[in-house]
């Protein structure tokens, strides 16, 4: 086989396998649901196994961002109910209902209050006291932000997304 | 050099560090607070005036909803602030001792280069005295112990300076800090009011996420809203966004068409030379050699064009910082360096030599007895 089909060939399988490869990616990590979240919490800050078996994966979850953090994004909340609806009938409850994300590199994308946002990164459970940030109950670390077109957000009750068993 | 080049490099090169400029100070000089609490009305005003002593304060809250706000068990720290008028247009911000306290939580902490702080002064008992920013201190030339007031009607209630903040990069540089009661007992409306009137008051909570919860119950009450500063910057940030899309998008026009005038310019000069690129290469010059100088050319022009418009570009970038810091109190850094700057000069080379592509090929193509016939 001559030198310029076997570059031809590589180039192609490289292409092939960047295209692939997130996809490949998504069908592993789970996604996490508030839902699930919220019915992890046990007296005294305890967690379920069950949830702390995702800890130190990469996990995705869907949201609203509430901006409490610094306005670069490279930290902010991730809520079931969005920070703009005053006149929603759902009140947000607290922890439960609250991821602390961090996000080193800031986001990009454009903010919006309104919108659903699917978080991708790695995931902490268990009580922790940041000194900038203060207490948590869930974080997600090295996250990446996008856009979730379309996507529902479970209330506490609903029947859970469907996720892979760790 | 290619002044057309030139103007368009410094242009995109000063919009875009005065663009990135304005975005990166209004984050640095954003508040550690998580919240802003205020009456009803624009939230953009709300933080703009609050927190970066922008646009003109909203109408008052009372201190009841301050005292409520610091009773709850879900805030840790709320620190009152009223807006008051200006010396020499550097506002007065009336607010207590917990606004200048450490706590682990600040990005900068507070200290002063000269003097003190001022005192918590008790209800009724106005010490009128101020602490300036450090920009106010440069601009003004008040020192420690002078006394200053602005109008005739604040004669009767002069400030003393008593300390002077170190500089923070913030809107706290532009402020002239002072007492709550100092700042009542110099209105004379405040002055009757039995329920002292705030512009706004800061939270901190305990748990952060407890902050949707209070920002919602704030927020549906019929005297209150409460902001998060970061929500508003980043929607001034959206509209920025906008305006640079639609900036790209006329650089890329002017890109193209300075290209093309590149192209017809270099067309025009090969032409032009066709007697000598034939001589040069009668006298043995290569096809390859000819190509390569043509390109050569192209690239010096484009390159010390693009460095002119560099220079050029941070000059302008100067000049609209100081325009911007003048008018609004925004600081942008115009000589910030990053990949910008390579960026623009290798596009630049980039542009001219794509352009110069076709007269060198042109060059590189030409035939040698034709171009040396005699012009009459």
């Amino acid at each position: 086989m001559g030198r310029p089909i076997r570059l031809g060939l590589g180039v192609l399988l490289s292409l092939a396998w960047l295209g692939l490869a997130p996809l490949a990616e998504g069908q592993e990590r789970p996604r996490l649901t508030f839902a699930e979240l919220a019915d992890s919490i046990r007296a005294n800050f305890d967690l379920t196994q069950h949830i702390r078996s995702y800890a130190g994966r990469e996990v995705e979850i869907q949201g609203f961002i509430v901006p409490a953090g610094p306005p670069d994004l490279s930290f902010f909340l991730l809520s079931r109910v969005s920070a703009l609806g005053n006149y929603c009938c759902e009140v947000p409850t607290g922890q439960d209902e609250t991821v602390y994300v961090f996000a080193p590199r800031g986001v990009t994308l454009r903010y919006d209050p309104l919108r659903v946002y699917r978080i991708r990164g790695l995931f902490e459970a268990g009580k922790h006291v940041d000194p900038t940030w203060g207490v948590s109950m869930f974080r997600i670390r090295g996250a990446q932000v996008e856009e979730a077109v379309g996507a529902k957000i479970f209330k506490v009750g609903d029947t859970t997304a469907p996720a892979a068993k760790p | 050099m290619d002044l057309r080049l030139t103007d368009y490099v410094l242009y995109l090169v000063a919009s875009v560090l005065l663009t990135r400029g304005i975005k990166t100070s209004f984050v640095e000089g954003t508040t550690d607070y998580n919240l802003v609490v205020g009456a009803k009305g624009s939230a953009a005003q709300l933080v703009l005036n609050v927190v970066f002593r922008l646009d003109s304060p909203l109408p008052n809250i009372s201190m009841s909803t301050y005292e409520d706000l610091r009773e709850d068990r879900r805030v840790e720290v709320a620190v009152p602030v009223a807006m008051g008028d200006a010396y020499r247009g550097f506002r007065y911000v009336a607010t207590t001792p917990a606004y200048f306290a450490t706590a682990p939580w600040r990005s900068r902490p507070f200290a002063v280069t000269a003097g003190r702080f001022a005192r918590d002064d008790p209800a009724g008992q106005p010490g009128y005295e101020a602490v300036l920013g450090a920009e106010v201190a440069r601009r003004t030339g008040l020192g420690i112990g002078d006394r200053f007031y602005e109008g005739e009607e604040m004669a009767a209630y002069p400030l003393t300076v008593v300390g002077i903040l170190r500089p923070r990069r913030s809107a706290d540089d532009r402020a002239i800090f002072l007492s709550l009661p100092s700042y009542w007992g110099m209105n004379e409306i405040a002055r009757a009011m039995t329920i002292k009137p705030l512009t706004a008051v800061l939270i901190r909570p305990r748990r952060l996420a407890d902050l949707p919860g209070l920002h919602r119950q704030l927020n549906v009450s019929a005297q209150t809203q409460a902001v998060f500063p970061s929500a508003v910057l980043l929607g001034i940030f959206n509209l920025l966004d906008l305006a640079e899309d639609v900036l790209a998008l006329i650089l890329t026009l002017v890109a193209i068409v300075v290209g093309l005038y590149l192209f017809v310019s270099m067309y025009g000069a090969t032409w032009e030379r066709r007697r000598e690129i034939a001589t040069m290469r009668a006298l043995g010059a290569r096809r390859a050699t000819i190509l390569r100088i043509v390109l050569l050319e192209c690239g010096v022009i484009t390159a010390s064009g693009g460095a002119a418009g560099l220079v050029g570009g941070h000059a302008l970038a100067y000049v609209g910082a100081q325009v911007v810091a003048g008018r609004a109190g925004v600081v942008a850094d115009p000589f910030a360096l990053g990949l910008l700057q390579p960026a623009v000069l290798g596009g630049a080379v980039l542009i001219g030599t794509l352009a110069g592509l076709l007269p060198a090929v042109m060059a590189y193509r030409m035939e040698v007895a034709e171009h040396l016939a005699p012009l009459s």
